[in-house]
């Protein structure tokens, strides 16, 4: 560590810029991540308030909630468990009645009332929740969009008018805020038959495919990693984040192996003096450490930085273990990398002291 | 029993036809106190003698003996102890470490070297006798090449070796420090009690020595 840190303090230019490249990497990794989780959450944070283990869609549905229309039919007069409820899923374009011309694209959400959804899982930041048909709850990121509670608001080109009792937490599928209603006002906006009942059915149990015969089952996970566009996107950012690591990995290597080619002389006489070649393997990995904590350190306070100063509708969400995670990676990164120089340290030939 | 000997070291390099005799036939042996300087032009065989000398390589054949150790029956590892420990070497280029001040080239040698070293106030002396002990915070490049090479003896010096051995150590030097550093590696003979090897083709050394080789083709004579 002695030499390692001294070298560093006394080439403050050469080691800073290497620092200051892994700074931004790790930020850029931090970021990437962030906004990896964050828009993960607005595809799914709805489905997770509602503890969904099980979800029911029609088998002609193409794995898509809003596609997907149960008849009673279908459920065989089979009774819906404490655990079930039956959602009616829609896009809408909700309007602002009052005030302000305000339009939004949102997800509405049927529910039964007398379902565990309606009853135990919507979450409210603020309000009630809704006490019959014509009152609705939403998701509270339509707060800083200029809604308010007691606002009454269209939904599509229906005439009908509901009101917002409630502003939901955490409510958002497919990244739209969810407003919620009633089966009755899905039912209306979709203009279904008589016999259709719901989207889907979610159950907070895990359930077998053999309580809906000829309903589509899925697991919660196998229903997130089908939500359109999620798989897609999580896919392509963890390939920005995992090649942002290669290159993390190539940079560390390719200076350190630099940076130890040019030490090379001064190296061989250490080694003629009788230096120990594990103590110079030693030194070289601390810099490689020392160099990655630094960076990483720097990324992580402009990655705080940067969600301090980040309006609230970018979505980046900071998840500690698993940045803590990124950041054992990185330095066991910086590690490998150094491995390369470290080759090169135990084939010195002291000899190389005499002959310059 | 002298602290090193070299007995009928024979160094070759390369194979079949293009095999070279560097060292042939060398015979060689220090005592403490004594300053031995072995001269020789370019190429022929100094920097060899004395790589083997220092266990930095082996013979092809022959002994070498340091302290009634054999160096040919010790591993890399007890070599690089041996030299650690018993051998300080001078070298002409990149002695010192760029990056480390005066003060930290001895403080690399404590982190690695725990006993047996210089005390703080004999280091103390020995830097006062060098003239250089107001320059512990310089860093190498802050230095003329006399106070560089003067650094050099100080950090060879420093763990208390038996043996010095220094490869053109007036190389980069004017006359005026040829005279200095010659003074100094006798007093370092003589006061400190080491054994003192040089190897040069500078003849202004011949005046500090107490016994002077020729090294020609590989054949090391002793000057009567």
């Amino acid at each position: 560590m002695f030499l390692a840190l001294k070298e560093i303090k006394h080439e403050k230019l050469r080691y800073g810029l290497i620092i200051a490249m892994i700074v931004m990497i790790s930020y850029l990794m931090f970021v990437l991540m962030g906004m990896m989780l964050g828009l993960a959450n607005e595809n799914k944070a709805a489905i997770d308030t509602w503890d969904t283990q099980t979800v029911y869609l029609n088998k002609n549905a193409n794995d898509n909630m809003s596609q997907s229309l149960i008849t009673s039919d279908q459920l065989k007069d089979k009774k819906l468990n404490g655990h079930e409820a039956l959602v009616g899923q829609a896009p809408v374009v909700m309007k602002k009645v009052q005030g302000k011309s305000l339009k939004e694209s949102a997800q509405f959400i049927g529910l039964n009332s007398n379902q565990y959804i309606a009853q135990k899982n919507i979450p409210l930041a603020a309000g009630r929740h809704a006490k019959n048909s014509s009152e609705i709850v939403v998701d509270e990121s339509l707060k800083a969009k200029g809604y308010q509670l007691g606002d009454k608001v269209k939904l599509n080109s229906s005439k009908e008018q509901y009101k917002i009792v409630g502003f939901a937490k955490n409510s958002q599928l497919n990244v739209a805020p969810v407003v919620y209603g009633r089966l009755s006002t899905w039912k209306t906006l979709r203009g279904v038959a008589p016999q259709v009942v719901a989207s889907g059915i979610i159950s907070n149990q895990s359930e077998g495919a053999n309580r809906f015969n000829d309903l589509e089952h899925y697991t919660a996970n196998q229903f997130i990693q089908k939500l359109p566009g999620y798989s897609a996107q999580n896919n392509t950012f963890a390939f920005m984040i995992g090649f942002l690591m290669v290159i993390s990995l190539v940079i560390i290597a390719v200076f350190l192996y630099i940076l130890t080619m040019q030490k090379m002389p001064n190296y061989a006489v250490l080694r003629a003096q009788g230096i120990p070649a594990r103590y110079l393997v030693g030194t070289t990995i601390h810099q490689a450490v020392i160099l990655m904590v630094a960076g990483i350190c720097g990324g992580l306070i402009l990655t705080l930085l940067t969600t301090w100063l980040m309006p609230m509708t970018v979505a980046l969400v900071l998840d500690w273990p698993l940045i803590a995670l990124m950041v054992v990676v990185l330095i066991l990164l910086g590690v490998i990398g150094a491995l390369l120089p470290v080759r090169m340290i135990l084939k010195i030939d002291p000899v190389r002291a005499l002959n310059g | 029993m002298s602290v090193i000997e070299l007995k009928n070291i024979n160094k070759d390099f390369g194979k079949g036809i293009s095999k070279v005799q560097v060292l042939r036939n060398v015979n060689f042996q220090a005592d403490r106190g004594e300053l031995s300087l072995i001269l020789g032009p370019s190429g022929s065989g100094k920097s060899t003698f004395l790589t083997i000398a220092g266990g930095l390589q082996t013979p092809t054949s022959g002994t070498v003996t340091v302290e009634g150790q054999q160096l040919e029956q010790m591993t890399a590892k007890e070599r690089d102890e041996l030299r650690l420990n018993k051998i300080g070497f001078v070298l002409q280029s990149y002695n010192l470490l760029p990056y480390l001040n005066v003060g930290d080239q001895f403080a690399l040698v404590r982190k690695i070297k725990k006993n047996g070293n210089m005390t703080e106030e004999e280091l103390r002396v020995l830097l006062k006798e060098l003239g250089i002990e107001t320059l512990l915070k310089h860093y190498p490049d802050e230095m003329s090449g006399g106070q560089n090479q003067r650094v050099a003896i100080a950090r060879a010096l420093y763990p208390n070796p038996e043996i010095v051995l220094a490869d053109e150590p007036t190389a980069a030097l004017d006359s005026s420090r040829v005279e200095v550093v010659g003074e100094l590696l006798k007093q370092m003979a003589v006061q400190h009690n080491k054994a003192i090897v040089v190897v040069t083709h500078d003849l202004r050394l011949r005046n500090y020595a107490d016994h002077i080789y020729q090294i020609m083709d590989g054949k090391l004579s002793q000057e009567k």
